[in-house]
């Protein structure tokens, strides 16, 4: 049975999030992945299709449908690396399925505490009646791996949406994220056992780090890139530019 | 009998004074190490003199690692576990004791703040080390770590490497890879000697780079709890990576802000008058100390608009119960963090003008409600009548802002009460405010 590398690539069409200038470096992260997946017994799975209208899922939250999707395709699975389009992964990236110890894995959030503590508490106080996390335990989830005892905890994640799709419209206003938060503090409620991998394995806000430069040291530095919190990035044509020379650097040289 | 040890690096070098702000910040970080050394139970042991006089040769970074347990035994020192900590470290009040957590490894935390930075010298020392791969997801800051005897050879070899390799590593450290001194050989030296590290501690416990991190503050959109997060949620402050002329200042404006949580005085732990609106002077406490001392401990205080509760905690201090009453829940929920140590202590939120009194009996009363002549004079008899003749404290007497003292000179002239002791700050006293006291700050009345 393989593992499964579980990426969402929608087109909406317009502005926004999911815009077609927004998706157009998807490619690259999506090619990464499938060439790293070859070399280590994985398979790609790309939803490309909505399960309902965004107004009455928000589009992020979709895909903790993960286990009925796979199903419904007649997939075969061992674990899911549920991963965002804007990361890129080395070839020689290590096997971190092997690395999960069966558990809920992902990568501490290391990037802007402000944001993390202001979601966390904006999040804790308007939808989980006061119940915080450990803001070291946050992870970014544009990197997760789960296995099958984890489909409760996504129906958890779907339900608590659905029972609550008012106050999460309303909250997203805050811009202090979508799903990433609740998911967080979800886990640490449902006390969903967590492992946490070195921020190699996720490389969030690489300008803070100091590594997003011409010599794409970052390669050098780590496994996957995730190309987030890039400044001046209007169209999100800075996203293309460093995840197409990340491609090429990588796979093409 | 064998104890835990802070090993805390603290040495001024008098050529950098300039640089370092004279090193005042040294005094902030040592206040908050000893006091961990207190809670737990610890020797605090500093290092404030170099060992080895030549600091071009033996920087401070490199003598703290490579004598540390020449140290200690010269000192006869019996320890068990050594967190050597930098000068650069600040530790909060409450935070837990991170020697519990250890497992007996070698502890460290991961450096990955400027990671621009810590490639450089990886790749810099590579050479030195034989072109040994260093495992990045292993490296870590030397700032603060935690160690055992089981490492003393482990430091010892380290100690040799660096005696007999000295100019090499001079001339890398000053003149080709120029990026820190002993952290990236002591990362390739515990890697070398398969060193098992245990670097899985919550980040908490090693705060780095605070500004880069966006830590110092608070949640604006929520507006509820002004605490910078750093505060708040760290347990290990540590103020680098930012311009070392700056260190002091910042090291100072946090330490203002934290550092009545540090002392065993009952009047360092609060918050006064000469700093913060919403309080009683430091003068004002220390009387109610001594006026009630001992003599109320099975006595009931209640005080009518305890604002924050950090005048509540010195109360606590004298009766056996105490309740504070506040209109304000912001008020009410700070009064509740200030005195989360008192057990005698509970808050009650109401409006005491448009509301029925349920309180219970009480011998005592406090009076900072409402601050005006009007209320004055319909507050006390009131209360006379309510609580049977108590003794009624009334802040603010001295305050030309209001019209209180006017209310109480009418009362007074009325038989109604008569004053017992003025207490609190003298006449020209100044406040946060800027406020000057025409009089005393408060008085102690007897119906």
């Amino acid at each position: 049975m393989k593992n499964i590398i579980f990426i969402m690539d929608i087109d909406l069409g317009g502005e926004g999030r999911f815009s077609s200038s927004r998706r157009a470096p998807y490619k690259f992260s999506i090619n990464s992945w499938k060439h790293w997946a070859k070399n280590n017994n994985s398979e790609v799975f790309i939803l490309n299709d909505l399960l309902m209208p965004y107004k009455d899922m928000g589009i992020c939250w979709q895909r903790y449908y993960l286990f009925d999707i796979l199903e419904a395709n007649n997939i075969e699975y061992d674990q899911i690396a549920m991963v965002d389009a804007d990361t890129i992964i080395h070839p020689n990236c290590p096997n971190f399925f092997e690395m999960t110890e069966g558990k809920f894995t992902g990568v501490h959030c290391d990037a802007s505490y402000d944001w993390v503590c202001r979601s966390i508490e904006n999040y804790s106080k308007y939808m989980f009646n006061g119940h915080s996390m450990p803001f070291w335990e946050y992870i970014d989830c544009g990197f997760m791996v789960v296995n099958k005892s984890h489909k409760e905890f996504f129906n958890n994640i779907i339900n608590f949406y659905h029972e609550n799709k008012f106050n999460f419209d309303e909250l997203e206003k805050l811009h202090v994220g979508t799903d990433q938060t609740p998911v967080n503090i979800l886990a640490n409620k449902l006390n969903i056992d967590l492992k946490l991998l070195p921020y190699e394995y996720n490389m969030v806000d690489l300008p803070r780090k100091e590594l997003l430069g011409e010599d794409l040291l970052f390669t050098k530095c780590g496994w996957i890139y995730q190309y987030n919190c890039i400044p001046n990035n209007k169209d999100n044509q800075a996203t293309y530019y460093w995840m197409e020379k990340t491609y090429k650097h990588l796979y093409e040289n | 009998m064998k104890k835990n040890v802070i090993y805390w690096i603290g040495v001024v070098n008098p050529d950098h004074n300039d640089k370092y702000g004279n090193f005042d910040y040294f005094e902030y970080s040592k206040n908050t190490w000893k006091h961990f050394c207190k809670r737990f139970d610890c020797h605090f042991v500093e290092l404030n003199k170099p060992i080895e006089d030549d600091l071009f040769k033996f920087r401070i970074n490199w003598q703290k690692a490579l004598f540390v347990f020449d140290e200690l035994e010269k000192r006869n020192i019996e320890y068990d576990q050594i967190a050597l900590v930098d000068s650069s470290c600040m530790y909060k009040w409450d935070a837990p004791n991170f020697f519990d957590l250890t497992e007996r490894k070698f502890v460290g935390w991961r450096d990955v703040d400027n990671m621009r930075w810590t490639n450089d010298s990886i790749v810099g020392y590579k050479d030195m080390f034989n072109g040994f791969e260093l495992d990045r997801t292993k490296y870590i800051n030397s700032g603060f770590i935690i160690f055992n005897e089981l490492h003393k050879d482990f430091f010892q070899s380290f100690k040799k490497l660096y005696y007999d390799n000295v100019d090499k590593f001079c001339e890398l450290q000053d003149k080709i890879v120029k990026k820190g001194t002993e952290q990236t050989p002591l990362n390739y030296w515990l890697q070398i000697n398969n060193i098992e590290l245990k670097t899985d501690l919550p980040i908490a416990f090693k705060l780095t780079h605070l500004h880069r991190k966006q830590m110092f503050g608070y949640n604006w959109q929520l507006n509820e709890d002004k605490t910078p997060f750093v505060i708040k949620y760290g347990y290990n402050w540590i103020f680098n990576g930012l311009p070392k002329h700056e260190r002091p200042q910042i090291m100072k404006q946090l330490w203002d802000y934290v550092k009545h949580n540090y002392s065993t005085d009952i009047l360092d732990t609060t918050v006064h008058k000469d700093t913060h609106k919403f309080t009683t002077s430091k003068e004002f406490k220390k009387d109610i100390l001594k006026y009630f001392g001992n003599g109320y401990k099975d006595k009931t205080l209640i005080e009518l608009g305890c604002c924050q509760g950090t005048t509540t905690k010195i109360y606590a201090e004298c009766f056996s119960k105490v309740i504070g009453v506040d209109i304000d829940s912001w008020n009410i929920e700070q009064a509740k963090k200030n005195c989360i140590n008192n057990s005698n202590v509970e808050f009650i939120q109401q409006d005491l003008y448009n509301s029925e009194w349920n309180f219970p009996q009480a011998d005592v009363i406090v009076i900072d409600a409402g601050h005006t002549y009007e209320h004055i004079i319909k507050d006390v008899p009131k209360i006379k009548e309510y609580f049977n003749n108590p003794i009624i404290i009334i802040d603010d007497y001295g305050n030309p802002n209001q019209t209180i003292r006017k209310g109480i000179d009418e009362l007074i002239k009325n038989k109604i009460i008569t004053i017992k002791h003025k207490i609190g700050a003298n006449s020209g006293f100044k406040t946060a405010t800027g406020l000057v006291f025409n009089d005393m700050e408060g008085i102690i009345c007897k119906s």
